[in-house]
């Protein structure tokens, strides 16, 4: 069955086409994917660029883009005021904020309202109640969603470090404001508490402009298991399953999938309901995707969560078969849940990987060049998310993300395969990117058996660096290497045959 | 007559052995026929060694040829003989930046003694922060950007007085 590669957009087609014109406040492959969505459903779109990006991709495919300005790149795309203009501009009712930049963004979702126009995503009460870690943490632990015993911050750490020490050890020190690792570290004892919390407080300080930072207990080897929800903003919410996000580096996910390996069922039923309560007690209006963390022992702890559309939500689109984006949209024109619980089911299992430039032998460094080539898998079981160009620079201007294969298969090892060979098909020439690394993760024993956990990367470190090829396929690669440069072409073909066994190469 | 390419950084040397009626060369003692030898373009490819299909994939990125064959993808160059020659013991007299970024911080003056491996820059690219260490034992000549200051990939940050010979 092949049929999950697209999200379906028929389903609900008896409702009325909810807005006229959408911008969407992104770019690169959200934005081309929020087109699609939009395109599919009959409603205009309005892109967002800055100069440096003005041919880009998710431009040429919308029906309108606006120029923004800014010193940076991503400083014009973080300008709520300029992008409320362009939408005034253009005659948007709706803004789409995508993930990332503005999209948890409590004052955009404001500013977006007070303009008239449509913030497709919940209000600016709920970012801001889910954006900061304590305040979302208290509110779950107040709904009865388990979180982990912490530690709250307080200007005095050595009271800080003294209530930390009553909870044991190891401990996890987190920015209140954090996101993305930063301001976070690892405490495996007493004596290196306050000096932990003091370099946690200045980093997340540096990021934030915010030093509050608390302590939580530290689960070994955790899962990070997600689960995604819609809510109708009225206290009705439903949830699409489950995702695992555990294959991580630098704290940040690298390969997704839905459902989780090898997870009870009635494990998985207990942190689904969870994560439905919490969207039902905060009145939760858009997708949304309540995080966890689960340890070996089966416990699980509310993590955070996010109040957007999230980079791996195709996962959960390809096993259950809706298009997330058209559901964001819906709710955000008040015409309710696409499903009723009992109605979602789960298809197969998908695989995403995301692909970025950057080097997995330096510590996965990012990496900057130019595409000169791109040759992209197609089959009917995988999207390819990009927004990529041949030619095109791979600059640090933006995230170094730069495409996700998504694969669906009957089974997780049907999924992980067709990856495989998928990753191996893909072809992005003229910057250094992680996809042999993915490969090799996939094809892992461990990966395969479903024995995950956020340390995986640096755990199977010696296993997943590439090997020495073997001498058959070097000369392959220096035969293929050598028909592909004019100098030896030359040599081998050109000089006529009675010089060819005199005169060596020269430059 | 011979032909010498990098493959990921390595030396190798293709030997042509004969020209027909079909390309034969020879890398490391082993011979290899290639019997079609497919076009000189870019993108994906087709060859056939000893009667066999290989597929790959190409493309030229600077000075470098880049093949992808197996799943992996393979840094190619040709070798220049006058390179070659003057390449010894060079190239440790300047850092350069590995990604563009912008200076954090500056731990050495121009002047100082240093020490290899010891840190002298600490850089920010894309969010992360990094320490660049001193290639060899020196002393700091110059200090290419001062703090705050960005770079591109490959920018020369910091110059080190030559290396005094018998050093």
């Amino acid at each position: 069955m092949n049929r999950r590669t697209d999200p379906q957009t028929t389903a609900t087609a008896a409702k009325t086409v909810p807005f006229r014109k959408v911008l969407i406040a992104n770019r690169g492959e959200i934005a081309c994917r929020v087109i699609r969505t939009l395109r599919a459903m009959g409603i205009a779109s309005v892109a967002i660029h800055h100069r440096v990006e003005a041919n880009a991709r998710h431009v040429r495919m919308a029906d309108e883009a606006v120029e923004i300005t800014g010193d940076t790149p991503v400083a014009a795309h973080l300008d709520a005021a300029q992008i409320i203009a362009a939408a005034k501009q253009t005659g948007a009712d709706a803004i789409h904020p995508g993930y990332g930049f503005l999209s948890e963004n409590a004052k955009f979702a404001k500013a977006v309202a007070d303009a008239g126009i449509v913030f497709i995503g919940p209000d600016a009460a709920t970012i801001e109640l889910m954006g900061d870690k304590i305040s979302a943490r208290n509110f779950a632990e107040k709904h009865g969603v388990p979180v982990a015993p912490s530690v709250m911050p307080t200007g005095d750490l050595k009271a800080f470090a003294a209530a930390a020490e009553k909870i044991g050890f190891p401990m996890l020190i987190k920015a209140a404001a954090g996101g993305g690792g930063k301001g976070m570290s690892i405490v495996r004892s007493a004596k290196d508490m306050a000096e932990a919390a003091r370099i946690a407080s200045s980093e997340a300080m540096r990021y934030f402009g915010d030093g509050r930072v608390y302590a939580e207990v530290y689960v070994e080897k955790p899962r990070h298991i997600e689960v995604q929800v819609l809510g109708d903003g009225k206290g009705g919410a439903i949830h699409l399953y489950e995702r695992e996000c555990s294959v991580q580096r630098r704290f940040q996910k690298i390969i997704e999938e839905a459902p989780a390996a090898n997870l009870p069922a009635k494990l998985r039923d207990a942190i689904c309901r969870s994560a439905v309560d919490l969207a039902k007690a905060s009145n939760y209006k858009n997708a949304g995707t309540v995080e966890f963390i689960l340890g070996a022992d089966g416990r699980y702890f509310f993590l955070e969560m996010n109040t957007r559309l999230q980079v791996e939500h195709p996962v959960t689109e390809m096993i259950t078969g809706l298009d997330l984006v058209k559901a964001q949209i819906e709710i955000a024109a008040e015409q309710g849940l696409p499903l009723a619980q009992k109605d979602v089911g789960i298809d197969g299992h998908a695989i995403e990987c995301r692909i970025c430039a950057e080097d997995p032998a330096r510590d996965f460094m990012p990496e900057t060049g130019q595409l000169r080539y791109l040759g992209v898998p197609e089959a009917p079981w995988l999207r390819f998310e990009n927004a990529l160009d041949s030619g095109q620079k791979i600059t640090a201007d933006f995230d170094p993300m730069l495409a996700k294969l998504v694969v669906h298969g009957e089974t997780r090892d049907e999924a992980a395969s067709r990856s495989v060979e998928a990753l191996h098909e893909l072809a992005l020439l003229g910057v250094k990117t992680n996809t042999d690394y993915l490969a090799r993760v996939l094809d892992h024993d461990a990966f395969r058996a479903g024995e995950l956990h956020t340390g995986f990367v640096p755990q199977h470190a010696g296993e997943l660096a590439a090997g020495e090829p073997d001498a058959q396929t070097l000369d392959t690669v220096l035969i293929a290497a050598a028909l592909g440069f004019r100098e030896f072409h030359d040599l081998a073909f050109d000089v006529p045959e009675p010089h060819a066994s005199i005169g060596g190469w020269r430059n | 007559m011979s032909f010498k390419l990098t493959v990921d950084g390595v030396t190798h040397t293709i030997d042509i052995v004969r020209r027909r009626p079909h390309l034969v060369v020879r890398i490391d003692g082993r011979e290899h026929e290639i019997s079609a030898t497919g076009s000189f373009d870019e993108g994906r490819q087709t060859i056939e060694i000893a009667g066999a299909p290989v597929h790959f994939t190409r493309a030229h990125s600077g000075d470098q040829l880049l093949v992808r064959l197996g799943g992996r993808t393979f840094e190619t160059a040709i070798v220049d003989p006058r390179a070659e020659a003057a390449g010894a013991g060079g190239g440790l007299d300047v850092f350069k930046a590995p990604m563009p970024g912008a200076v954090v911080s500056l731990h050495k003056q121009p002047g100082d003694e240093v020490q290899r491996g010891e840190t002298v820059v600490t850089i920010e690219s894309m969010k992360l922060q990094t320490a660049l260490a001193a290639p060899r034992d020196g002393r700091i000549a110059e200090l290419l950007r001062q703090e705050g200051q960005t770079f591109e990939k490959d920018d020369v940050l910091v110059r080190l007085e030559p290396a005094a010979d018998g050093a």
